[in-house]
């Protein structure tokens, strides 16, 4: 069982999704290793999957669980901004580095 | 080559944009906060699901989806019913309750997908955009909207779907747009106004520009009404293509259709002017119950006593009014002018002439709608409601009230004698001690008439007209003198 599943609406089409993806990726493996599930979707290949969770913007990424469902918008650059929006910048992990 | 324009159903709009909105391209409906734009935009959809038959997509980044169901349902349109039946499609883009939090670059293309998928799924001829102006409250990155929604409006143009998308304004006369969305939406332009004159609220459509295509220029009025919605007054759209007919109807006095050459023309406008008390509510009354021999309907606006006053007083004339409505052929409708606006009086005049059809009708009287609009809306009432009487071929008497006694023009008279064919003048004239009433015709469109001032006796058989008063001048200025 793991604590995270997030989701992130992708266009395989743009850089931005293909740089977001990376991002996400990287700071996953590294705080959290194993601890996520972590689904990628592309809206060219399911955008029922898009309309129903109401995406605009690409790429949009949404914490699942735990409740309350959070959005973040964008290629996901800034690394201390994405983990204080995941409610994952726990001090430990930080203070470890 | 001129742009070919899709008809929206909307009547009025389609006469003051000469054919409709521009086919297969974006217009950008542009308004202040409460100036209709989402209720125009909704129109726009749903007529092209009544009358058409062309399915629409509404996109809502503004309203819950809830509420403009709900909102809609006070014009009759069954937006549920719609849906299940693939005519109307919602893209629910509205703000949620969950944060947002951006960072990094993004774009919009998740929405251009939806959007198109929508479009192709009920192969939607009709898109709505409301409004632009809420994604960029959204999103602080203005530029990439600006960019994004630029690439929305290309897209809607590849699938050939014409498309109204709305925009705030902030002042009614000023910038068109906030977030500058003109700079890429700039080839079809509209505006609504709510502009507050003189304490009424008076709403206004304008079609700015249509590019490399025909329409008309300046602002005209609208009103909103229920089960209707958006209808448009169209001023400046109206042809005067009136039929004239030779056809005399009875002025209900023998000696007035003497002295008018035989009776009125039929679906003439006739104006009566009179200090008060000179007897114009009588000859109206006359008028309407003179059309008692010839079986013809008549409705009666009155806008300044009620419908058990009237027939008390025409009664008191020997005229029985009571017994023309028993029989079907008098409607009396009596409203105080300020009940609503001059827009909605004039919607309100004409369904009433749809439904009862009546051969003539008595407004008695106009100067007291001027009672509350601006001049230019008040002249705008006067030539849309008697172009439209004409139209139906209605035989109308106006009355005005002059503020002096003895005469002189009241404002009413000045926007209105120009359009109307017949003009009736009743004074008082202080003679030998006495006032008495007179009444002359001062013009009368297309015929001989007599121009002499003559003596008016009102008794029990109401309106007796006399014998010319002569030797008297000044008589239609303030002071008659007696030569």
């Amino acid at each position: 069982m793991t604590n995270y599943w997030i989701q992130l609406f992708i266009n395989r089409n743009s850089t931005t999704s293909v740089g977001a993806e990376e991002n996400l990726n990287a700071i996953l493996k590294k705080y959290y290793p194993g601890d996520y599930q972590l689904e990628i979707i592309d809206i060219q290949e399911h955008p029922d999957k898009a309309e129903e969770a109401g995406i605009l913007a690409i790429p949009t990424l949404i914490r699942k669980w735990p409740q309350p469902e959070v959005r973040l918008i964008g290629a996901l650059t800034v690394q201390t901004r994405v983990l204080t929006g995941l409610g994952i910048a726990n001090v430990d992990h930080l203070q470890r580095q | 080559m001129s742009i070919p324009k899709l008809q929206t159903g909307i009547v009025a709009f389609d006469l003051i944009s000469e054919g409709g909105l521009p086919m297969g391209r974006t217009t950008l409906l542009a308004g202040s906060s409460g100036s209709a734009k989402t209720l125009f935009a909704a129109q726009f959809l749903a007529m092209g699901i009544l009358k058409f038959n062309q399915n629409g997509v509404f996109v809502t980044f503004e309203e819950q989806v809830e509420d403009i169901r709900n909102d809609l349902k006070g014009f009759g349109w069954d937006i549920d019913l719609w849906e299940s039946e693939g005519k109307w499609t919602f893209i629910d883009a509205s703000p949620k309750e969950e944060d947002v939090i951006t960072i990094g670059e993004f774009d919009l293309s998740a929405f251009r997908i939806r959007l198109e998928r929508a479009i192709a799924k009920n192969n939607a001829q009709r898109v709505v955009i409301d409004s632009i102006g809420s994604i960029f409250t959204h999103f602080p990155e203005h530029n990439i909207i600006r960019q994004e929604m630029s690439k929305v409006t290309m897209t809607l143009r590849r699938v050939k779907a014409t498309a109204l998308i709305t925009t705030e304004r902030t002042e009614e006369y000023g910038a068109i747009s906030r977030y500058g969305v003109e700079e890429f939406l700039a080839d079809n332009v509209m505006i609504l106004r709510n502009v507050l004159t003189n304490e009424r609220r008076r709403r206004t459509i304008e079609i700015l520009k249509f590019r490399g295509s025909n329409h008309v220029k300046g602002e005209s009025p609208f009103t909103i009404v229920p089960m209707q919605a958006v209808v448009i007054v169209p001023i400046s759209a109206m042809k005067l293509t009136q039929q004239a007919s030779g056809q005399r109807v009875s002025s209900g006095v023998r000696e007035l259709d003497q002295m008018c050459g035989g009776g009125f023309f039929k679906g003439s406008i006739v104006l009566v002017s009179g200090a008060t008390g000179a007897g114009k509510t009588l000859l109206a009354s006359n008028f309407i119950n003179g059309a008692k021999e010839s079986q013809e309907r008549c409705l009666l606006l009155a806008f300044e006593e009620s419908r058990e006053q009237i027939f008390r007083n025409a009664k008191g004339w020997g005229q029985d009014l009571g017994q023309l409505e028993a029989d079907g052929l008098l409607k009396v409708v009596s409203t105080y002018p300020e009940v609503c606006s001059l827009e909605d009086h004039l919607i309100n005049i004409q369904e009433l002439v749809k439904e009862f059809k009546p051969d003539r009708i008595a407004l008695d009287s106009i100067s007291a709608l001027t009672r509350n609009p601006s001049e230019k809306g008040f002249q705008e009432f006067v030539v849309a409601l008697t172009n439209f009487l004409k139209h139906d071929g209605v035989t109308t008497m106006l009355t005005a009230t002059t503020h002096m006694l003895t005469g002189g023009a009241s404002i009413t008279e000045g926007d209105i004698a120009t359009i109307t064919d017949t003009i009736i003048l009743l004074r008082y004239v202080e003679l030998t001690g006495e006032m008495q009433r007179s009444i002359t015709v001062l013009k009368m469109r297309g015929s001989r008439h007599d121009a002499s001032i003559r003596q008016i006796l009102i008794n029990e058989e109401g309106m007796q007209i006399g014998q010319p008063i002569t030797g008297i001048s000044g008589l239609l200025s303030n002071t008659p003198i007696v030569a």
